[in-house]
C-alpha cells in the first residue's frame, strides 16, 4: 500500500502538440524504427490516469520504491549497470564496426500489468499463434486457402519469404511456429493493439530474462511485494517442446543455430543456449550424412535431433535456398524432408511476418478456427486486393505506405508529406505493382515512465510478448515480455539501434485462491518413457577447438610481447637501473628481431635520446595497424575469444574485455610514467588470464587445446628469444654483454627470482640456459612446454589407436625428439651444439601446431559449385 | 546404383495425345565435373528427369551416378518438376552424371494466333480463373523471382509488342522474334551470375538469358512467364535447318494465351516449340530449374563438361 505520494510528473503539463503519429517499420529487435506518436493529449499512460491519479496497481509498487530520492535511483542505476556489465550483457549494432557489444540500456522502473489486463492479452495472443500456425500448416500443405479464393494466390507468391522449397514437407505434430513474439502497443482506449508478429526467429526473449535478474537484485523488496509472475516455467515449457520434436527417443541432441559472434543478438543466443541448457552451434559445426544432421566434435560426428533455429530460413540451406550463404548447412532440407531432424521454427515460419496477409486474418480466423480474432490488429490495406487499393489510393494523406514483404525493404511513405507529384508517382508504383504495397494507419503509443534526468518522465512503449508451442499444439505466453522505450519523448522511433531504452515488465499475480500457476509445470523427464535431453556440455565442436587453440597461442603471443615492451620501456625510464643501457642494447636488438620495431632504431645507444626510438615504441605498444604491436595482439587475442565467447566464464570474459580496454590508444600520447602502469597492468590482466585457464576451467577437451596453443607459444617464443638474442655465441662476447644478455633472457624468462634464489651468484651462462631450456621444473623453461605438450598429446581424442602416419602421432614424435636432446647435457654446452639445437627445434616444434590442425581442425568450409 | 526404368504411368495410360503422332527420341544427357582436388562430401540438386506434359510422354528415364553416391532420393519440387538429392560421403575427384531417357513429343496444334484473345484480357482474367487450383498455379509466373524480376527497361521492350488490343500469341511472337533480330547469340557474353539488365544493356547472351528475357518482359506487362528447361533435337529433320542450341541443355520460354494454355516460344530460333523441343523441366527462372546445382567440401575450383545427344528413333513426324 502506498504511504506516501510520490513525486511525478505533472501530467498537464505541456506536451509537444502536433506530432504526428507514425506506424511501424517491419524489421528485427533492435533495426525497426517502432514509431510512436505522443502529446496530443490523447494517449494512455501506463501510471497515472487521465486525472493524474496512480493507478490501482502502481501504488504499491510506488511505496516500495521508496521516495524518488535522485541519489538513491542513480546508486541503483548504476547497480543496474554493475550487474549488466557484470552479466556480460551487449547487443551488437550493424554496419557500425564500433557498434559491436554495446552495452544493454535497462530503465529502472518496470513496466507493470495487473492479472486481470494480462488475461486478455494472455488469450488474445493464444488465439493469434493458434491462427498462424494454422495458417501456415494450410500453405505449406494443401493451400486450400488460396485455391478456394479466400487469399489471393498473390499472398503467396508473390511474396519472395514463401519458401517453395519446403512446401509439401510435414513437420512434428503440425507445429511450424514454436517460438512466436508480438509486438503489442495501447491505445488511448486502454486496449492492446498488435504491431506487427515475430514469427522468423523471434528474438528478446533472453533479454527479457537478464533484465528481470537485474531488476530483482535491484529493487527487492517491490520484486518480493508485488508478486511477480516468474519466467522460468515458460522457459521449462519450451525445452519440453523441443525434446517431443526429436525424431529419436533417446537422449536426443538439441542445439541453437545462430548465425554468429557479429549478429545483432548473438549475447541472447549465448544466454538461451546455457539457459536451456543446449548446445549453442554455427552452420560451419554441422553437416549432413545419410540425410541426418551432425555435429563435428573432437571425437567425431555426433547426431543433432532438434535445431533451435535463430539463423533467418533463407540462409539455412545453401544447397536448396540462398546459394551465397556460408552461415547455413547444406543438405539440411533434406534432412528434414527424410524426418530425421526438426527445425524449431520450421523453414517457412517467417512467411507470416508478411503484411499482405494481415488485412484476412478476421476472416481467416472466422474461417479456421470458428471464432472472432480477439486481439485487434492495426489497420492494413494490402494493394494487391483491388477494393483496397482503391481505398488506399483515396485516403492517402491519413495513411503510411509500406512494403507489403519484409524481404522488399523501402523506407516508409507518408502520404500527407507528399507533392501532388510525388503523389501521383506512388499511385503509378502502385498501380504497376500493387501486391508490393500495403498502408497503415496511425498509431498512437501508450506512454510509461522512465527515470530520466533526475526524474521520471513518461515516455513512448512498445512490449513484445513471447509465446511458446507446447507438445500438444496449444500455446504457452510468457507472463512478461521485453518492454522497449524511447529515450526522448518526442522521439519518433523506439529502437534500440537508434538509442532506445528497455525494461522489465512485470505481471502482477493476482491475490485470489484461484491464481496459482496457469500453466501446468512440463513433466519432461520424470516419466521413464521420456526423453532426457542431452547434456551439452561434452559437445565441443571442432572449430570451437580451433579457436581455443588460438585463443591460447594469441594470450601468450601478447604476454611475450608486453614483457618486452616492458622491460625496454623501463630502462628507457629509469636511467639510474643497475645495468640499463647495457640492457638495452640487446632488448632494442630482440625487438626488432621480433619485427616490433625496425633494425635502423637498435643503433640508438645513449639512453633518452631518439625521438625516433620513442615514437616507434609507442607505436609498437599502441597502434593496431602495427602488426607486431601489443594492440594488434590483443586485438587477435579478442576476436578469436569472441568467436567462442559461450565457452568462456564470464569472469574470464570480463578479464579479456578488460585487457581490451586497457590496449586501447589513448587520447593522448602517454608520459613514459604512465606508460609504465599501463604495461604493468596489462602483465596482470594477461597473469590473470592466464590464472583463470589454470584455476577455473574444467579439464576437457576445450581446456586441452587452450592449454596446448599456449604451450607451444611459450615453446616457440622461447627459442625465437634464444636466437634473437644470439645465445648461441654468448660465450665469444665480452663479459658485460654477456651478463646483460643473460640479465634479459631471465627477466623475459620469469626467472629472475628462482635464479638468484638457487645460485645467488652472479649471472652465468650455463645455468640460466638450463634453467630456462631444460629445467621441467620451471614453468617457463622450454623443457616443461613439452612435457606438457606430451601428456595433452597423448590424452588428445584418437590417439589412442593411431594409424600409421596419423598425424598426433608424428606430433607426439617431435614433441618427444625434442624432449630427448634437451635431456642431452652437451647440447648445451658448446656454442656449436646449442646452434644444432635452437635450429632444429624451431624447424621442427611449427609442425606440431601444422599437424594438429590437420587432424581435428581442418573441417573443409563448404562452397557452391 | 542407378534406379530402375521408370514409365510415367498418367501418360502412359493416356492414349490421346498418340493419335496426334509424334518423335520418339533417345535422351542422353551426361555432366562431369572434374574437382582437381578430393572433395570429401558432397550435395546435388538434380533436375534432369524429363517431365511428362499434355505433349510429352516419358517412356523411361534413368539417372546413373558416379561415383556411387551414399544417398540418392527423388521428390517432386513446387513446380510439378522430378528433383533428385544425391550426396556423395567418400572422397572423389570426378563425379558424372548420365541421364538416359526416351521421350515421345508430339506435335502441337496449329496455333492461330491472331484469334487468341486481346493479351490485357488474358491478363484480367488471371484473378477470375475458372478452375482454382489452375489459378493459383498459372498465377504465380506473373510475379518477380530470384533472376527475373521487371524494371522499366523490360516494360519498355515489351510494350513494343504489346500493343493495346493485340491477341496475346501475337504479341509473344513478336516478342520472340524481336529477341531473335536485336540480340546476339554470344556464349563468351554472359554467365550465369550475369544480370538480366547487363543482357538488355548489351543485347548479347545464350539462350537462358534470351528465355529470361522473354518471362521478364511477361511478366512486365502483367502476364505470367514460365521459363522451361529442355534439349533440341541434335540433328534436324532432312531439309531443316540445324538449331542453335542443339548439343547442349536449351532453354526457352512459355506464355500463358488464357484458354489455349501455355505457348512455348523459342527467342534464340525464334521458333515455336514444336516436335523438335524435348521438356526437361520448368520453373520461374533457371534458379529453380539448374540442371545441376551442387555444394562441396573440399576440391580446389571446378571444371565443368557438358554432352547432349538428343537422337530420333524413328523417322515419324
Amino acid at each position: 500500500m502506498p504511504n506516501r505520494d510520490p513525486t511525478l510528473p505533472d501530467p498537464s503539463a505541456p506536451t509537444p502538440v502536433g506530432l504526428r503519429p507514425v506506424p511501424f517499420l517491419q524489421g528485427s529487435l533492435f533495426g525497426e524504427a517502432d514509431a510512436l506518436g505522443y502529446g496530443t493529449g490523447q494517449v494512455y499512460d501506463e501510471m497515472v490516469t487521465g486525472q493524474g491519479r496512480l493507478r490501482p496497481h502502481w501504488q504499491s509498487f510506488m511505496g516500495t520504491l521508496g521516495p524518488l530520492d535522485p541519489e538513491l535511483m542513480a546508486e541503483r542505476w548504476e547497480e543496474a549497470r554493475r550487474l549488466l556489465h557484470q552479466n556480460g550483457v551487449t547487443y551488437n549494432i550493424y554496419g557500425d564496426p564500433k557498434g559491436m557489444e554495446r552495452p544493454w540500456p535497462l530503465d529502472m522502473v518496470p513496466l507493470l500489468i495487473p492479472a486481470h489486463e494480462w488475461k486478455a492479452v494472455e488469450s488474445g495472443l493464444v488465439q493469434r499463434a493458434t491462427l498462424l500456425n494454422a495458417v501456415l500448416a494450410d500453405l505449406y500443405g494443401p493451400q486450400t486457402l488460396t485455391r478456394s479464393g479466400r487469399l489471393s494466390p498473390a499472398v503467396i507468391h508473390a511474396d519472395p519469404g514463401f519458401r517453395r522449397a519446403v512446401h509439401g514437407i510435414r513437420v512434428p505434430n503440425d507445429i511450424h511456429l514454436h517460438f512466436y513474439a508480438a509486438d503489442l502497443a495501447r491505445a488511448p482506449d486502454g486496449r492492446w493493439w498488435v504491431l506487427s508478429d515475430r514469427t522468423q526467429a523471434p528474438s528478446g526473449s533472453g533479454y527479457a530474462l537478464e533484465n528481470r535478474a537485474v531488476l530483482a537484485k535491484v529493487l527487492p523488496d517491490s520484486f518480493r511485494h508485488c508478486q511477480v509472475e516468474r519466467l522460468s516455467p515458460f522457459f521449462e515449457a519450451f525445452k519440453d517442446t523441443l525434446l517431443s520434436l526429436s525424431p529419436r527417443r533417446e537422449t536426443p541432441r538439441v542445439v541453437l543455430l545462430t548465425p554468429g559472434p557479429y549478429n545483432e543478438t548473438y549475447f541472447e543466443h549465448v544466454y538461451l543456449a546455457r539457459y536451456l541448457g543446449i548446445t549453442l552451434v554455427e552452420g560451419a559445426d554441422l553437416t549432413v550424412r545419410d540425410r541426418q544432421v551432425f555435429l563435428k566434435t573432437l571425437s567425431g560426428l555426433e547426431r543433432v535431433d532438434v535445431i533451435l533455429r535463430r539463423l533467418d530460413a533463407d540462409f539455412a540451406d545453401p544447397l536448396e535456398l540462398r546459394a551465397d550463404s556460408s552461415l547455413g548447412v547444406a543438405g539440411l532440407i533434406e534432412a528434414v524432408r527424410a524426418g530425421n531432424v526438426a527445425l524449431a521454427n520450421s523453414l517457412g515460419s517467417g512467411f507470416m511476418e508478411s503484411m499482405a496477409v494481415k488485412p484476412s486474418l478476421p476472416m481467416l480466423c472466422r474461417h479456421l478456427l470458428g471464432e472472432e480474432l480477439k486481439m485487434p490488429g492495426v489497420a492494413v490495406w494490402w494493394c494487391g486486393d483491388d477494393a483496397e487499393r482503391a481505398y488506399v489510393i483515396d485516403h492517402l494523406d491519413g495513411l503510411v505506405v509500406k512494403p507489403a514483404f519484409p524481404s522488399l525493404a523501402f523506407e516508409p511513405i507518408f502520404g500527407a508529406d507528399l507533392s501532388a507529384a510525388e503523389r501521383m508517382a506512388l499511385v503509378e508504383r502502385i498501380n504497376a505493382r500493387p501486391w508490393c504495397y500495403v498502408a497503415q494507419e496511425r498509431l498512437a503509443l501508450s506512454t510509461a515512465p522512465v527515470w530520466q534526468g533526475g526524474r521520471l518522465q513518461p515516455r513512448p512503449l512498445v512490449l513484445r510478448v513471447f509465446l511458446c508451442a507446447r507438445r500438444d499444439g496449444s500455446y504457452a505466453v510468457m507472463p512478461g515480455g521485453l518492454t522497449r522505450v524511447s529515450t526522448e519523448s518526442g522521439k519518433l522511433v523506439v529502437s534500440m539501434q537508434r538509442g532506445g531504452g528497455s525494461k522489465d515488465t512485470w505481471i502482477l499475480a493476482g491475490r485470489r485462491s484461484d491464481s496459482a500457476p496457469a500453466q501446468p509445470r512440463p513433466q519432461a523427464g520424470q516419466d521413464a518413457t521420456e526423453p532426457v535431453l542431452r547434456p551439452a556440455a561434452n559437445d565441443l565442436p571442432s572449430r570451437v577447438a580451433d579457436s581455443l587453440y588460438w585463443l591460447g597461442r594469441y594470450a601468450e603471443r601478447s604476454e611475450g610481447v608486453v614483457r618486452l615492451l616492458r622491460a625496454t620501456h623501463t630502462r628507457l625510464t629509469d636511467g639510474n637501473m643497475p645495468g640499463a643501457t647495457a640492457q638495452l642494447r640487446p632488448l632494442l636488438c630482440l625487438m626488432a628481431w621480433e619485427g616490433v620495431i625496425p633494425w635502423d632504431l637498435t643503433r640508438v645507444s645513449e639512453l633518452g635520446s631518439g625521438r625516433a626510438l620513442r615514437n616507434a615504441l609507442h607505436t609498437s605498444v599502441v597502434d593496431p595497424d602495427h602488426p607486431n604491436s601489443l594492440r594488434a595482439q590483443v586485438l587477435r587475442l579478442h576476436r578469436t575469444a569472441y568467436s567462442v565467447r559461450d565457452r568462456l566464464s564470464l569472469d574470464m570474459w570480463r578479464v579479456i574485455s578488460m585487457l581490451e580496454r586497457q590496449s586501447q590508444t589513448p587520447r593522448q600520447k602517454l608520459d613514459a610514467a604512465a606508460m609504465l602502469l599501463r604495461l604493468d597492468d596489462l602483465v596482470t590482466i594477461l597473469a590473470a588470464i592466464a590464472g583463470m585457464e589454470q584455476e577455473s576451467m574444467t579439464r576437457g577437451p576445450g581446456w586441452r587445446f587452450l592449454d596446448i596453443g599456449r604451450r607451444i607459444e611459450r615453446a616457440l617464443h622461447t627459442i625465437s628469444i634464444m636466437r634473437g638474442l644470439n645465445v648461441q655465441g654468448l660465450d665469444r662476447q665480452e663479459e658485460g654483454t654477456q651478463a646483460a644478455t643473460l640479465a634479459v633472457l631471465l627477466e623475459l624468462g620469469e626467472s629472475v627470482m628462482t635464479y638468484r634464489s638457487r645460485y645467488l651468484t652472479t649471472v652465468r651462462r650455463t645455468p640460466v640456459l638450463e634453467l630456462l631450456l631444460s629445467d621441467e621444473s620451471n614453468p617457463r623453461a622450454l623443457a616443461f612446454q613439452l612435457a606438457a605438450l606430451e601428456q595433452h598429446v597423448t590424452a588428445l581424442p584418437g590417439t589412442a589407436k593411431p594409424g600409421p602416419g596419423a598425424p598426433t602421432a608424428s606430433a607426439l614424435s617431435i614433441v618427444q625428439a625434442a624432449r630427448a636432446s634437451l635431456r642431452n647435457p652437451e647440447s648445451l654446452r658448446s656454442s656449436e651444439a646449442l646452434n644444432t639445437l635452437l635450429d632444429t627445434l624451431a624447424t621442427s616444434l611449427p609442425d606440431i601446431s601444422n599437424l594438429l590442425t590437420h587432424a581435428y581442425f581442418s573441417h573443409a568450409f563448404a562452397r557452391s559449385a | 546404383m542407378p534406379l530402375p526404368d521408370r514409365p510415367d504411368a498418367p501418360f502412359n495410360q493416356d492414349s490421346g495425345p498418340a493419335d496426334r503422332g509424334g518423335v520418339r527420341y533417345r535422351l542422353r544427357h551426361v555432366t562431369h565435373y572434374d574437382y582437381g582436388e578430393d572433395v570429401s562430401v558432397s550435395h546435388h540438386l538434380l533436375h534432369l528427369t524429363a517431365r511428362p506434359h499434355p505433349r510429352q510422354r516419358v517412356r523411361r528415364c534413368c539417372l546413373t551416378i558416379e561415383p556411387a553416391p551414399a544417398v540418392r532420393s527423388d521428390h517432386t519440387d513446387y513446380f510439378g518438376n522430378t528433383v533428385t538429392y544425391v550426396a556423395v560421403q567418400e572422397p572423389h575427384r570426378t563425379f558424372t552424371i548420365t541421364a538416359d531417357s526416351e521421350v515421345e513429343v508430339f506435335t502441337p496444334p496449329v496455333l492461330d494466333a491472331a484469334s487468341t484473345p486481346p493479351w490485357e484480357r488474358v491478363r484480367e482474367s488471371l484473378h477470375s480463373l475458372s478452375d482454382p487450383d489452375d489459378g493459383a498455379e498459372i498465377v504465380q509466373y506473373s510475379f518477380d523471382s530470384t533472376l527475373v524480376a521487371v524494371s522499366p527497361v523490360l516494360l519498355d521492350y515489351a510494350s513494343q509488342s504489346f500493343t493495346p488490343g493485340r491477341p496475346v500469341a501475337e504479341a509473344a511472337l513478336d516478342l520472340m522474334r524481336r529477341i531473335h533480330g536485336d540480340f546476339t547469340f554470344d556464349p563468351t557474353a554472359t554467365t550465369v551470375a550475369t544480370p538480366l539488365a547487363d543482357v538488355m544493356r548489351h543485347r548479347r547472351g545464350v539462350c537462358q538469358d534470351f528465355a529470361h528475357i522473354v518471362v521478364g518482359c511477361l511478366r512486365a506487362v502483367g502476364l505470367p512467364g514460365r521459363y522451361v528447361s529442355g534439349y533440341l533435337r541434335t540433328l534436324p529433320p532432312p531439309g531443316r535447318p540445324r538449331l542453335v542450341g542443339a548439343d547442349v541443355s536449351h532453354a526457352w520460354a512459355s506464355v500463358w494465351c488464357g484458354p489455349t494454355g501455355w505457348l512455348d516460344v523459342c527467342p534464340t530460333n525464334a521458333r515455336a516449340a514444336d516436335q523438335d523441343f524435348i521438356t526437361i523441366a520448368w520453373g520461374r527462372d533457371y534458379d529453380d530449374v539448374s540442371p545441376a546445382r551442387g555444394v562441396l567440401m573440399g576440391g580446389a575450383g571446378h571444371s565443368l563438361s557438358v554432352s547432349v545427344d538428343v537422337e530420333p528413333l524413328d523417322s515419324a513426324g
